[in-house]
């Protein structure tokens, strides 16, 4: 039974493949603009501060050493999170799947009597589809995140990781806010805007005394979780209300207090280009008289431990969430993060959302990129994005190639065919004649070709292709030879 | 329940299929045990980043400062004798006059602004609640460390810098920060959460001795310049939630 849809286009199950869903997306000229400005900003920021940075690489194999060690032992881990969190007063359940962690969450609130939530800023939430589900329960949730408002207010879907609405620009934000806070005169100056959703919020946070949030950390050692945030609507939601609700991912314990001393300072100059970010919030349990008083953590697997059983994709678990692979992707930047269909989009939604989905969908998305590796060299925790792309490329083909479907596509049997004259030497000879006699029916007589049949003109739709030579190379040495010879 | 304890079970087994680690019974009756053991080998971690600074003390203070200006805080700085009076002429600059402040802030710090100051009113914390809180204009803290490196003020939430309540309804936030206080980088503050007392403001140092979990900070909050989004347009725009304007009074002790 699945839950009605949050973000209807960025349903893995539903969504169109990516160069179908990137299409439309590359007309719209008015995003491309948001987008690459939005990019340019964080990317320039980032720079700078890394290039000042002397122990940069240093900070990234620490924090590629702490990450892997801690899902090579992320039972023993995890259990010391929920023994320690335990003991500060915090209750700790497991959720195997999204609709194990819905159902968790909604009891929780069930027993809280609550019909109201207020939300920090969370992906993990949006993965599982919570607010939909949530809002069928009659529970309605409220965004708080800035972003997420003007997301959830003007029923529109995130398109990046860390700031989700860099798609929509202020004349668009304007008409939102106008229309539903009631605020006909409002002007689109950001300042305007930002104090409008300030006081918006504001009751909102004395009043509902139930929030819902997700984990930058969890620490092991302590029980603590770490949320790091700009605006201050976390550090509301998670001092104010009497239940909290932690939903995190089981990748996102450390072993250590002291290992955020690692994570906190790659975090902050790869997500928004500063040196740290305004708020960062640890908290561990319960502490009498302040914060919540019912805490409640609830780790979600949904596919992360078959991830961690494999050696080359395991590292796609140490992701922290940064989005610096998305703004340095050449991809990304002219499509947007809704070309994806995911609330994972750019180089790490390509290999994490397939394996999430268990390669039964958004198969495509290992296919959207160039493989230039650029994700790589920033990525803090050095995932080696371009190494598992190729290697979700040979899972979803080889899944692919037996399927009725594809048995009989034009590519398929083009590579079968192939495989046959290239394990024959005789036949390979034999295919090159044929091939030089074929080819003269599509070279021009400038010597291109400019347009093939079938699968060929996917390829002759944007490139030429340099007409065969009269002769192989080997055909070539042969002549040489004999000419030296006579 | 059972629902409960099946969950856990599937996804434990689970992990430990995937890394090869003890079965699920087994790992839970040797939870702890495993995970100490598996601490221990993640001390041979290599940390080849830069955890001590080599910044004289001053040169620190000079970063510290600037790097809060960068943030549009807004600082100055004092001698120990001169804290009242410069506490006194912050809070008269501000207009600022219904203060909140924690229960263990030292008297003297609030005494010159109470005589100078027509109007000024300081409710110490003893439970105030949030709607009384709400009347505050203005909130006076101390803090546990400051990091220069990146701006950045610790809260403990000690008896000196008070509930996370009281420093995030109040619009203006003034906190007092000791030059001892100031440490050049990230890892160095870490080093210090390990060796003091939570409480800091008047607490006694405590051996240097090896960090137990126990005594970590159970309330910590990071504050690097006043709350902030680039939400719309990547324009920065400083306040939406939490106080919008952070004052520092840098004591040179």
């Amino acid at each position: 039974m699945s839950a009605a849809t949050e973000h209807p286009i960025l349903d893995p199950a539903l969504a169109p493949p990516f160069p179908a869903a990137a299409l439309p997306v590359l007309r719209n000229v008015q995003l491309r603009k948001n987008v690459a400005h939005a990019i340019d900003v964080i990317q320039a920021k980032r720079g700078k501060l890394v290039a000042e940075k002397t122990d940069w690489q240093a900070l990234r194999s620490a924090a590629a050493a702490i990450k892997d060690e801690t899902l090579a032992n992320l039972g023993a881990y995890l259990e010391q999170f929920e023994e320690r969190c335990t003991a500060a007063g915090g209750h700790v359940h497991w959720a195997a799947d999204a609709a194990d962690a819905r159902r968790i969450i909604l009891e929780i609130l069930r027993e809280e009597k609550a019909d109201e939530v207020i939300k920090i800023k969370t992906m993990t939430s949006a993965e599982i589809q919570l607010n939909p589900f949530l809002e069928a329960a009659g529970v309605r949730a409220y965004e708080t995140d800035l972003a997420e408002i003007i997301l959830q207010l003007g029923r529109g879907e995130p398109s990046h990781i860390v700031v989700p609405a860099l798609h929509v620009n202020r004349a668009q934000v304007r008409e939102i806010f106008a229309r539903t806070m009631g605020l006909p005169d409002l002007s689109d100056d950001p300042k305007g805007l930002t104090e409008a959703a300030r006081n918006y919020l504001r009751r909102k946070f004395l009043d509902v005394p139930t929030a819902i949030s997700g984990a930058n950390f969890l620490v092991a050692e302590t029980g603590g979780v770490a949320i790091v945030e700009s605006e201050g609507n976390g550090r509301m939601c998670l001092t104010l209300p009497r239940t909290m609700i932690t939903l995190a991912g089981i990748e996102k314990v450390v072993p250590r207090f002291q290992d955020l001393e690692v994570m906190l300072q790659l975090l902050a100059r790869s997500a928004t280009g500063e040196r740290m970010n305004p708020y960062t919030s640890l908290w561990t349990g319960v502490v009498p008289g302040d914060g919540p008083q019912n805490f409640h953590v609830v780790l979600l697997d949904n596919g992360r431990s078959s991830i961690l059983g494999r050696k080359t994709e395991r590292q796609t678990l140490r992701c922290i969430r940064c989005a610096a692979c998305m703004n340095t992707c050449p991809v990304y930047r002219q499509t947007g993060g809704h070309a994806y269909g995911s609330v994972y989009p750019g180089p790490i939604g390509a290999i994490l959302t397939p394996q999430l989905e268990h390669l039964r969908h958004a198969q495509s998305l290992p296919f959207a990129s160039s493989l230039c590796g650029a994700c790589y060299e920033v990525c803090p925790v050095k995932i080696n994005i371009p190494e598992i792309l190729i290697d979700l490329r040979a899972r979803v083909t080889d899944q692919e190639r037996h399927t009725v479907g594809k048995f009989f596509d034009p590519m398929y049997v083009g590579l079968r065919v192939a495989n046959v004259i290239f394990s024959r030497a005789w036949l390979f000879h034999f295919a090159q004649w044929a091939g030089r006699i074929g080819a003269k029916v599509v070279t021009r007589r400038d010597g291109w070709i400019h347009s093939l049949p079938s699968v060929g003109g996917k390829w002759t739709q944007t490139r030429d292709l340099r007409g065969l030579p009269k002769q192989t190379f080997h055909e070539w040495w042969k002549d040489r030879e004999r000419k030296d010879r006579d | 329940m059972s629902a409960v304890a099946d969950s856990r079970k599937k996804v434990l087994e689970a992990i430990h299929l995937a890394t090869g680690a003890a079965t699920a019974g087994s790992a839970a009756r040797n939870g702890a045990a495993s995970a100490g053991k598996a601490a221990e080998g993640g001390a041979e971690i290599a940390r080849g980043y830069v955890r001590r600074g080599d910044m004289t003390v001053s040169a620190r203070h000079e970063r510290f400062v600037e790097r809060l200006r960068e943030y549009d805080a807004e600082v100055v700085e004092c001698a120990p004798e001169g804290l009242a009076a410069a506490i006194a002429a912050q809070i008269e600059a501000s207009g600022m006059r219904k203060f909140v402040a924690p229960p263990g802030i030292p008297a003297e710090w609030y005494v010159d602004a109470a005589r100078k100051i027509e109007g000024f009113e300081c409710t110490l914390d003893h439970g105030l609640s949030v709607a009384e809180i709400e009347q505050a204009e203005g909130v006076l803290t101390g803090c546990f460390c400051g990091v220069a490196d990146s701006g950045t003020i610790v809260l403990h939430h000690g008896p000196a810098e008070g509930r996370r309540v009281i420093s995030l309804l109040p619009d203006w936030h003034l906190c007092v920060v000791r030059a001892s206080q100031v440490v050049e980088t990230l890892p160095e503050y870490f080093d210090r959460c390990a060796i003091r007392e939570q409480g800091s403001e008047g607490a006694r140092e405590q051996e240097n001795r090896e960090p137990e979990a126990d005594k970590l900070p159970r309330l910590v909050t990071w504050i690097s310049g006043p709350s902030a989004t680039a939400d719309i347009e990547m324009t920065r725009i400083k306040g939406v939630h939490g106080p919008r304007f952070l004052n520092v009074i840098l004591v040179r002790d």
